[in-house]
């Protein structure tokens, strides 16, 4: 074609055509990227100009230890929406993890135990996940049952009551009681605990950004006519994201009965909703608009340390509550206002 | 049905289908379908609307299962119950309704479910081996880009790119140059020139019988879910294929727009600006029909968005003198404005519907009495409205998504003629529909066209805007280039303006 020369020009022309993006200005686009981190260090500065005791090391640590099993259900859930679908049964899953585990130590010996409570937490996982894929079944639904479901086993397995450890289980406690002490100083010690929850969260970052399981799964989330179409096994992937979820509520699970030493029959329901909102601002961290395993982290970790300063500085329960609401709207919010679609349509 | 022969050695058929047949709730889309694609050929799958051509290629592709027949490669049987088996066997396809994942780059949509490396992914070894596929195939995009800022016409690119790496011994092309301009078939003619010349098979899905006589070995037109012919390059001809397919003969097929236009404004649009639409002042009248052409993404689609009250604009319209404000399509149809869009799938239909609620919708309101759906008024009305577009099967109460793309369209054309809109905007009526029914909603366009209607046509096919325009513009970079009543202007030239070549032509 003669016309090669214009029709090269052209085909640069329609490239710019979709990148308005270009034309917004540095700070919007600062903003969408650092906006939830900048809120996150101006919030701590803020207690820790009203509470001398905010900012210090055992502080740090003690929201770092209140947050390990609800940063654990967290980071699991994201899996589970990052696919594009959801699980609400993770927080039960913690509590049934935890009563099999307490059950069993006596049976199994504690490392036996850990082993079956998380075999456990994985069908839970990969019943959700065939339901939803083979089973062709909402995945609302279908985890509102496993909810209720587990809710009933969880009494029926204990009567209704509390399921003891065992005083002697020295080295099952140590999981979550232990503490390593980095200096002379008392004080500078990290419970055994958050380490494990560091070593699971390195191990999820790398999982989630660096393998082909994140990717597929990000994939399938995103449109999974073209993963279908692109020959990726998708209904592996979901299964596979909905075992993750499962999976790592169940760590929780374990953590939970060594850092009590029990295992309680009821309760567990609270870290679902805890986990949704962590999920959903770790969605806005970093500007990436879908959750991720390390916005998941920030998330988690923002929540609890504004309730940790919010206490500290004598605002009531109910203040707390109203607050992390206001703070998840404004934060998702916000985010939206950032990456405005041209037309929004998903009410979901 | 001639019992096919049974090839052994690996001078026959790469692929060959034997009495394939496949049922869709009641439908028998595919009735004994007996079919040979050589090794290194272009295989040309022609057909009208719902004659089967998607149900063959989705069953060889591992989207749908058959229902009956069997499926030979290299003279073995082999069944293909997914599109994992379909890509073991060395099957790939682009299918029309192709999609990328939105939140991924062109190079991850490239490479996605054959990334290299290990468990471990690398972006920049993606990165690298996207760009390296996409410069062997002289196609200029940025592998960082996300997909969700790709125009139509880059994402076919994108998705013909997925296939470049994998070593496919089978490729099927469904419709690849609905969406692309001029330079770009080129491109994929290229391209399928390279795959033919490594000896893969390709089976190419088109309605335009001049891209089919351009790049196909041997065609196979199927007809009511048989197949009516296999010919050879030379004895393709328009006539023979048209009489094929439709059992038609071409002189049906000419269709003339004399003119209906009168006197009376319609649309007055005065410095529409939208998007990459530089400021557009035209006028039409009831009765005339403008055509808008252009190259993809050249900005004439920005016209139907703005008028369709789906992209913000500036620019003053008014509909029979009176200025109106539109800034969302309900106060675009408010306005009397209906627009048929392009991506009917997606924006037009609602798939899991019967085919009457589909139509039957935008006048639920005049079908109802005291706020309730008169059922057998609805009925009679979608009949109607189907009688009358020819939609096949004849079946209102099927879910729409189980019609052909042709019979959809008309679907669609259908929800609006009973709305009586004072404009029209039809947006690429014809892309994915096949001959017969192209004819049926042209003539459907010049009906509303000569009812008094006001019509504007954004197509990117010459040909359809020299046969139903009576003024046409071209929009080219966002500006206007051209400007004239239809007999100013040839076929030809249209062609060359809308390519971005601008002869002097009077403006």
């Amino acid at each position: 074609m003669q016309d090669s020369a214009s029709d090269a020009a052209q085909g640069t022309s329609h490239d710019k055509a979709p990148a308005q993006s270009d034309g917004e200005s540095l700070l919007l686009r600062l903003l969408r990227q650092w906006g939830t981190i900048i809120v996150i260090v101006l919030t701590a500065a803020g207690f820790s100009f009203v509470s001398p005791y905010f900012l210090t090391f055992s502080n740090f640590n003690n929201i770092l230890f209140s947050m390990i099993v609800p940063c654990l259900v967290s980071i699991g859930l994201t899996y589970v929406v990052v696919a594009g679908s959801f699980d609400l049964s993770v927080g039960l899953c913690v509590t049934t993890t935890s009563i099999v585990c307490a059950f069993l130590i006596p049976v199994l010996g504690p490392w036996g135990a850990i082993v079956v409570a998380l075999l456990v937490a994985c069908g839970i996982g990969l019943i959700n996940g065939l339901l939803v894929t083979y089973g062709r079944l909402s995945g609302i639904v279908v985890t509102l049952g496993m909810m209720f479901v587990l809710g009933g086993i969880n009494i029926y397995l204990t009567g209704g009551y509390q399921v003891a450890v065992d005083y002697t289980e020295k080295a099952f406690r140590w999981i979550g009681q232990g503490r390593l002490q980095l200096t002379d100083d008392r004080k500078m010690a990290i419970g055994v605990p958050v380490i494990i929850l560091a070593v699971i969260f390195a191990m999820h970052m790398v999982l989630f950004a660096k393998t082909r399981v994140g990717y597929y799964i990000r994939a399938v989330g995103d449109n999974a006519m073209a993963a279908f179409y692109s020959g990726i096994r998708v209904y592996h992937w979901v299964i596979v994201a909905f075992i993750l979820s499962a999976l790592t509520a169940g760590i929780g699970g374990v953590l939970l009965t060594s850092i009590s030493s029990s295992a309680q029959p009821v309760g567990g329901e609270g870290y679902l909703l805890e986990a949704f909102a962590a999920v959903f601002l770790g969605a806005t961290v970093l500007g990436k608009g879908k959750p991720h395993v390390f916005g998941t982290l920030l998330g988690v970790f923002f929540l609890y340390m504004v309730n940790s300063g919010m206490n500290m500085v004598g605002f009531p329960y109910a203040a707390r509550q109203l607050f992390a609401g206001i703070i998840l709207i404004l934060a998702v919010g916000a985010n939206a206002a950032l990456n405005r679609e041209e037309i929004h349509l998903k009410f979901i | 049905m001639a019992a096919p022969e049974t090839p052994n050695d690996s001078a026959g058929p790469l692929v060959a289908t034997v009495d394939l047949e496949k049922q869709f709730a009641g439908t028998k889309a595919l009735k004994g379908v007996s079919a040979q694609f050589l090794r290194g050929e272009v295989h040309g799958l022609l057909g009208e609307n719902g004659a089967g051509k998607s149900t063959l290629i989705k069953i060889l592709t591992g989207v749908y299962a058959p229902s009956g027949g069997q499926i030979l490669l290299e003279g073995r049987p082999v069944e293909i119950n997914s599109p994992l088996d379909a890509h073991r066997l060395g099957f790939g396809a682009v299918y029309q309704d192709a999609e990328l994942v939105h939140g991924f780059t062109v190079g991850e949509n490239i490479l996605l479910g054959n990334e290299p490396g290990g468990a471990f992914v690398s972006s920049g070894a993606i990165h690298e081996e996207a760009r390296r596929i996409l410069g062997e195939m002289g196609i200029e995009l940025d592998v960082y880009r996300l997909a969700s800022t790709l125009s139509a016409a880059e994402t076919q690119l994108v998705t013909l790119a997925t296939l470049f790496h994998r070593r496919y011994k089978l490729i099927v092309l469904d419709e690849p140059t609905a969406r692309l301009s001029a330079h770009e078939v080129d491109i994929l003619f290229g391209l399928i020139d390279r795959f033919r010349k490594q000896g893969v098979t390709l089976i190419y899905i088109s309605h335009r019988l001049g891209e089919i006589r351009r790049i196909c070995d041997r065609i196979t037109i199927l007809r009511g879910g048989r197949v009516s012919a296999t010919l050879d390059h030379s004895e393709i001809t328009e006539d023979r294929v048209t009489e094929l397919m439709v059992a038609k003969s071409t002189e049906d097929l000419r269709i003339e727009n004399d003119g209906f236009s009168t006197g009376d404004v319609v649309l007055d649009v005065e410095n529409l600006s939208a998007g990459n639409l530089e400021p557009l002042s035209f006028r039409v009248r009831a009765g005339e029909v403008l055509g808008i052409t252009g190259p993809v993404g050249g900005g004439m689609e920005q016209v139907a968005r703005a008028l369709g009250g789906i992209t913000e604009h500036e620019g003053r319209i008014r509909i029979d003198g009176k200025p109106v404000t539109i800034s969302s399509p309900y106060g675009s149809l408010r306005s009397g404005i209906a627009i048929i869009p392009e991506d009917r799938r997606r924006q037009a239909l609602f798939p899991n519907l019967s085919l009457a609620n589909n139509i039957a919708l935008p006048m639920l309101e005049n079908l109802s009495r005291l706020g309730l759906v008169r059922e057998d008024r609805k009925s009679r009305y979608a009949e109607g409205i189907i009688k009358r577009l020819a939609v096949h099967p004849d079946l209102p109460a099927l879910p729409v998504k189980f019609f052909s793309g042709g019979n959809q369209q008309k679907a669609v054309i259908g929800k609006w003629m009973g709305a009586k809109a004072k404009v029209y905007i039809f947006v690429e009526p014809t892309a994915g529909v096949d001959v017969g029914a192209i004819k049926e909603i042209y003539l459907t366009i010049l009906e509303l066209a000569k009812a008094g209607a006001a019509v504007v046509l954004v197509s990117s096919a010459a040909e359809e805007i020299m046969t139903l325009s009576e003024t046409v513009m071209v929009v080219h970079d966002g500006q206007l280039v051209h400007h004239a009543p239809k007999a100013e202007c040839s076929h030809d030239q249209l062609l060359t303006l809308s390519l971005g070549g601008r002869p002097k032509l009077a403006v």
